[in-house]
């Protein structure tokens, strides 16, 4: 370590301390102050780490946490960043609050944002890459897909040998020629047909020869076993294969990997794509199938449970919904409920829900007249987007209630008549009905998640 | 129902960024109200386009790349679509969509990517920013007031036989500077408007089905639904 470096991480430490002693913070500004005096300190610290970098649009927070379960199956002290400290300070913060390592060459699995790879790698060559997926986000912080792929790519660039363990039912994925490794892991457990994805779905074009891709199969959004008619182009060969998908609910899935039965805590499809992930470095890093489904099944408070809140007797769970395919995936999860519910739908568009409302009618709102749902509120702030959105997808007026004010909406849902109620909100709104819920006493105030 | 209009739903697997299949659902709600049925297809890369198999068409707004594609594939349904709209066929056509049926707009790279030129407008490209927000204009023909959110890099100007969807009431619309947003030529609506439009303009999307219906049906008599209430929905 040079003299500059120890001296930076120092600094960084200290601060990391004081702010953690005397005002219980300290995520990121321990990181800034070390980078300002060592801008190349991650070179520093990260070098006597073997580093696995996770990254993608969705689903990175929940498979670094798997994945760090997954490999404390056989390494027993690994070091990771919390939630949320995903960007380069916080990535700094997080190796200058790590313990020296006693022997051998420790484990770092890190959660990066897509634009952050890079100053990564400036630095650090990591032993592999996880590729999750790549969704658009909110369209008012417009980025598109293949924008967001090339950034990531970018800091992929600098460190050609490391493994990239990706999502091969993600065609971005198998776009480009790379001179990695790569291990692809996907779903693999339907028969062929040709189809194609839904209309309104991102990233379906072919990209050899731009033309639109068939699947053989569809999981969700435009991933699944794709092939190009015209080229040829096609889902790489996988490394590890679901092979079959077995009981969901909202609040479990069983599934086997290459003939592995594995069950997981939690619903949604999405989340079995990230167990998928965590099984894929799991198997990389030496850990055996035995192993990972004792870390599936034994870490159930990795999965961030939905937590389920008694309203006068009513079980209610409020789930965030930011983007179509994240809520599609929603309404696929609470579908799956063998019970019947109730649910209510609130609506804000301030900034940090995305100021603009269009992407609810992306959500494929319609699987729900499948269902008998009993009862159905809409409100928030942009509640009349959000009721018309119900009523063109069928939703009957008469099990329709319409009621902007938050306070009255918690009234309405004490009279609903089923004891599940399922509460999908934007991220303001959702902060907003956890605020009423905190004060009439149902919830502690924070946001629990 | 009585009535049956096929529409199509031009390169909906592409154009498809801002919820624009709302739209879709908005005018099949409306149709149903209207007793009409409709039968709505995808019609893409390499798929044709003939004007006689379709009543109404749809052509959304996509990302930069998607569009860049179908700016080349359109070139292939120029005759058919100009047949169309020349014929009275009704279009709605938003943000992309828009773009396309006039001569040419510039793409993310500075490059002029060629519409098929059926309407008369063109569209530059503002330098590093974007007309992003909600946005209100009113239609002085029908005093009908619009509500929307916009959201578009594109500058465009309107031909001499277009004349606006609406005149900004607040906002920005077509360029900032004319105070127009959006097109009408014959049955073609135009507009950046996302929301999507028909979602929250109930009454445009009862314009594109009476006009398909009076196109189709000559004979027939639409008073029942020309008097379709449409409740505010925003």
């Amino acid at each position: 370590m040079s003299l500059r470096s120890g001296f930076a991480t120092f600094a960084g430490k200290s601060s990391y301390w004081f702010l953690h002693t005397f005002l219980h913070g300290g995520s990121s500004l321990p990181g800034k102050i070390t980078l300002k005096l060592d801008p190349n300190i991650l070179r520093t610290l990260g070098a006597k780490y073997d580093v696995i970098v996770i990254t993608g649009t969705n689903g990175k927070t929940l498979t670094t946490a798997l994945t760090v379960s997954v490999l404390n199956q056989k390494y027993p002290t690994i070091l990771t960043n919390p939630t949320g400290s995903n960007m380069e300070q916080g990535i700094v913060t997080t190796f200058l609050n790590a313990k020296n390592p006693k022997t051998g060459r420790p484990l770092a699995v890190l959660e990066v944002d897509e634009a952050n790879v890079i100053k990564v790698t400036q630095y650090i060559e990591p032993k592999a890459f996880v590729f999750t997926n790549i969704f658009r986000d909110q369209m008012d912080r417009y980025g598109e897909i293949y924008t967001t792929y090339q950034k990531i790519l970018d800091g992929v660039a600098l460190a050609p040998n490391a493994t990239i363990i990706a999502n091969g039912d993600s065609p971005i994925f198998h776009s480009k020629e790379l001179p990695n490794p790569i291990e692809y892991y996907g779903f693999d457990d339907q028969p062929d047909q040709d189809m194609k994805a839904k209309p309104n779905t991102d990233g379906v074009l072919c990209p050899v020869c731009e033309h639109i891709l068939h699947y053989h199969s569809l999981t969700y959004s435009n991933q699944g076993k794709y092939f190009c008619p015209n080229c040829g182009f096609e889902r790489p060969e996988l490394t590890y294969r679901l092979t079959k998908l077995g009981d969901q609910t909202p609040t479990s899935s069983e599934f086997e990997v290459d003939g592995h039965a594995f069950k997981i805590g939690v619903g949604g499809t999405y989340n079995i794509y990230n167990a998928l992930a965590a099984y894929a470095v799991g198997r990389f890093m030496g850990v055996a199938p035995t192993q990972i489904a004792r870390a599936f099944n034994g870490n159930q408070q990795v999965f961030g449970r939905q937590e389920v809140i008694d309203v006068d007797g009513k079980q209610v769970t409020i789930i965030l919904v930011k983007n179509p395919v994240g809520l599609d995936q929603v309404l696929h999860m609470i579908g799956t409920d063998k019970e019947k519910f109730s649910l209510v739908g609130l609506l804000n568009a301030n900034y940090a829900d995305g100021i603009d409302t269009s992407w609810i009618w992306d959500g494929d709102f319609e699987q729900l007249t499948k269902r008998d749902i009993p009862a159905v509120i809409t409100g928030g702030e942009r509640y009349k987007d959000i009721t018309f959105r119900l009523k063109v997808a069928g939703i009957p007026d008469d099990k329709h209630i319409v009621e902007p004010d938050l306070e009255k909406v918690v009234a309405e849902i004490k009279q609903v008549p089923t004891k599940r109620v399922y509460v999908l909100a934007t991220y303001t709104a959702m902060l907003q009905m956890r605020k009423i819920l905190a004060t009439k006493g149902y919830i502690k105030e924070g946001l629990g998640v | 129902m009585t009535y049956e209009l096929n529409v199509a739903h031009l390169y909906g697997n592409l154009m498809n960024t801002y919820g624009d299949v709302g739209n879709i659902l908005a005018l099949n709600y409306y149709a149903k109200q209207m007793d009409v049925h409709l039968n709505v297809k995808v019609v893409s890369l390499e798929e044709d386009f003939q004007a006689a198999d379709y009543d109404l068409a749809f052509f959304g707004g996509g990302q930069d790349f998607e569009q860049t594609i179908v700016s080349q594939d359109i070139q292939t349904k120029k005759a058919e679509l100009t047949k169309f709209i020349e014929s009275g066929g009704p279009v709605l056509a938003i943000c992309g969509g828009f773009q396309l049926l006039g001569h040419y707009y510039i793409g993310a790279n500075g490059e002029k990517l060629p519409g098929i030129g059926a309407l008369d407008h063109y569209t530059l490209a503002q330098d590093h920013n974007r007309f992003i927000g909600d946005i209100v204009i009113k239609n002085q023909e029908t005093g009908e007031t619009y509500h929307g959110f916009e959201n578009h890099q594109g500058l465009t100007y309107l031909g001499a036989d277009e004349r606006p969807l609406g005149n900004v009431v607040s906002g920005k619309g077509n360029n900032g500077e004319d105070g127009t947003e959006g097109a009408i030529y014959k049955n073609v609506y135009c507009s950046y408007f996302h929301g999507p439009i028909l979602t929250r303009n109930g009454d445009i999307a009862k314009h594109l089905l009476i006009a398909a219906l009076r196109r189709k049906f000559p004979e027939a008599d639409f008073s029942q639904q020309e008097a379709l209430p449409i409740p505010a929905t925003f």
